[in-house]
């Protein structure tokens, strides 16, 4: 029998007892130089986003199905969510849920047009949805309830009474985020690693070649369409609690681009990459400012403070180049290249010409420790 | 009556603008099988360099100098920006013409500004509108609509009847028999991006009168000009035309007939529209299907 005690599992419980202290860090010495409550909020919102990210991961990663418009499917379970909450009453816990199930219904009735499209063709079809739901959001027969093109104003939640003194409104709201976060990311792993995952892989590799392995295409491609915008109504709903206000213009068309790009830069079909893209999405900007002022891209002094105009025009220029050099050099993205670089390492090298010297050509263990990126 | 002539010929003047750019999407499609998401960002550029031209000259060498300008910024996307990641994933291209979108766009709102400048059409344009019984056309649409079936002719001739443009579809038809054949692929694939970046800059230069020169001008443009793309077939510059056209009279027709009853719609019918047919002809109306072995 295995101990429990693996080098693996003990790494999970560090992660989750440090995503627990997370909040309180700022409190402590070393930590208060870079943590503050608003970087709480920050990973809070992070949070959120490794929800949505993981839906379109999940869909266009290990499924294959390319999406422009899963931010409308975001929007649709915010809507849901406030709607829910603000018209009928709802607990806020059973709103996002029923969130996620609309959403999720939604996404396999999108799954039937996407049955017969592919590539650039899906691609602009989910564009159109994007596009054409801030009108679906403004028509009149709903505006009642959607606000039309005002909007919806929000309220972030309030710590309950039973943790007064624990923890204020962020912490409680971090917690709140970051819970449902945890349990769908493990929930994404499981599916990549069971069967359903594998029939995913298998129609993303050739669907031909899995409808002849016995995979039943039709049912598994909307099965992944509504798993993400199962997810996506989920992170939609938990979206409504970090904004003061949501109207149909929140969830516009390059919100959607930016996801997927994010999907793309960590690294499709991981779920490590995933948290690298969530980060990405989360810290863009500061990060490209970050870059700028460490003088990094050979573009410094002209963004600075009081040049508002440049600096926020050049950060756009500076992010499309981030993109563009990270294709041409990590077109696995980030986890892709992290995995190379670890294969590149001089003593895997020679442990593998040492192999191969001797005539085996490939180890399966070091195969399987290369290939990490599942 | 009249009034639905009107908005048919209103439609027709809209779908022909949409019909050049997606000319010039199915152009870069066909032969290096990458959907240039930057198309408008691109043409929206090349129309600012063509203004920054204007003052220096009148309007038609301006206009004939952009399109060269243009051409050759589209050759050095392909050869430097586009060449490296050839026969990367599908994704990894889109992903860097979205990138080279943000680039264009913010270098044109950090150089020129984003407030709309005016953009002066050609002296024929300009003049009292032209009245057939009840329907009133401006004669900048029907330049519009004029200039846009000269830039399809002259597409056409050059892919039918010149060595380079053979060259060029055999170039995308079959690469390998092409290179066989002693056709320098690359170039061919440069001369296809340059070739889409003029035509998609004559577009610019055409939109730019009607909706003001600023950088987010393409934004509401270039989805349609995708979207008749797809309607037409991707691979089929015919098909191109006949989406343009298709999309920009459905779009008017929704806009006078539909909106009024139930707020503005016009976007989602055109949608609608492109699903529905997308659903029944997966490769869109003239779209050939390439069936690949496993």
């Amino acid at each position: 029998m295995e101990s429990v005690l693996t080098r693996r599992n003990i790494a999970l419980v560090a992660l989750l007892a440090f995503l627990v202290a997370f909040p309180y860090l700022y409190r402590i010495q070393p930590f208060n130089q870079v943590l503050d409550p608003f970087r709480t909020f920050q990973v809070t919102r992070l949070a959120i986003w490794l929800v949505i990210l993981l839906g379109l991961n999940l869909l266009t990663g290990y499924s294959g199905q390319i999406s422009l418009g899963h931010g409308a499917l975001v929007a649709i379970g915010a809507y849901t969510t406030a709607v829910l909450m603000h018209e009928f009453g709802v607990p806020v816990v059973f709103a996002v849920l029923a969130a996620g199930l609309f959403t999720g219904a939604i996404g396999f009735v999108l799954g039937v047009p996407a049955l017969r499209l592919t590539g650039p063709y899906l691609a602009i079809a989910t564009l159109a949805m994007m596009l054409a739901l801030p009108q679906i959001l403004k028509l009149n027969g709903i505006r009642e309830w959607t606000g039309g093109v005002s909007g919806i104003l929000l309220s972030t939640p309030r710590a309950p009474a039973v943790v007064e003194g624990f923890m204020t409104d962020r912490q409680w709201l971090y917690f709140a985020c970051m819970t449902p976060a945890v349990i769908m990311a493990v929930l994404a792993w499981n599916i990549t690693h069971s069967h359903t995952g594998r029939a995913f892989i298998a129609l993303r590799d050739s669907e031909v070649g899995a409808q002849q392995m016995g995979v039943n295409v039709p049912l598994y491609k909307m099965l992944a369409f509504s798993l993400s915008a199962f997810y996506a109504g989920i992170g939609g709903g938990l979206f409504v609690f970090t904004e003061a206000f949501m109207s149909p213009d929140t969830f516009d068309v390059n919100l959607s681009i930016t996801m997927l790009v994010m999907v793309v830069l960590g690294g499709l079909t991981s779920i490590a990459g995933t948290v690298f893209g969530a980060t990405v999405m989360t810290f863009r900007n500061d990060l490209v400012d970050l870059s700028a002022s460490l003088g990094l891209l050979g573009l410094p002094g002209k963004i600075v403070p009081g040049e508002e105009q440049s600096s926020e025009t050049l950060r756009g220029a500076l992010y499309g180049l981030l993109l563009i050099i990270t294709m041409v050099f990590m077109p696995r993205g980030f986890v892709g290249f992290v995995d190379e670089l670890r294969g590149r390492a001089p003593w895997r090298r020679a442990a593998r010409m040492f192999l191969r010297g001797r005539g085996g050509d490939a180890d399966p263990a070091l195969d399987a420790t290369s290939d990490h990126a599942e | 009556m009249g009034e639905f002539i009107q908005q048919v010929a209103t439609g027709l003047s809209t779908g022909s603008v949409y019909a050049v750019l997606a000319l010039a999407i199915v152009l870069i499609y066909q032969s290096t099988r990458i959907v240039n998401f930057a198309q408008g960002e691109m043409a929206m550029f090349s129309t600012f360099i063509a203004w920054a031209f204007l003052g220096q000259m009148s309007f038609w060498p301006a206009f004939f100098v952009t399109l060269v300008v243009s051409a050759a910024i589209g050759a050095a996307l392909e050869r430097f920006v586009l060449r490296p990641v050839e026969g990367a994933p599908v994704l990894n291209s889109v992903i860097i013409t979205l990138g080279l979108f943000t680039v264009f766009n913010s270098l044109a709102l950090w150089r020129w500004g984003g407030v709309p400048r005016p953009f002066p059409s050609p002296a024929v344009f300009d003049g009292s509108p032209l009245v057939v019984g009840t329907v009133t056309i401006s004669r900048l649409n029907i330049g519009i609509f004029c200039m846009s079936l000269a830039i399809m002719a002259i597409l056409f001739v050059f892919l039918n009847y010149t060595k380079v443009g053979l060259a060029m579809r055999a170039a995308a038809e079959n690469p390998a028999a092409a290179r066989m054949v002693g056709i320098h692929v690359g170039q061919m694939l440069s001369i296809g991006w340059a070739l889409s970046a003029a035509v998609g800059a004559v577009a610019g230069m055409l939109l730019a009168p009607i909706l003001a020169l600023q950088p987010s001008m393409m934004f509401g443009v270039i989805i349609f000009a995708f979207a008749a793309a797809v309607l037409g077939g991707l691979n089929s510059l015919p098909g191109a035309i006949i989406g343009g056209l298709v999309l920009g009279v459905t779009q008017n027709m929704a806009g006078t007939y539909v909106s009024p009853h139930t707020g503005s719609i016009d976007i989602t019918v055109a949608f609608v529209a492109i699903v529905v047919v997308l659903v029944v002809r997966p490769t869109g109306l003239l779209g050939r299907e390439v069936k690949r072995r496993v």
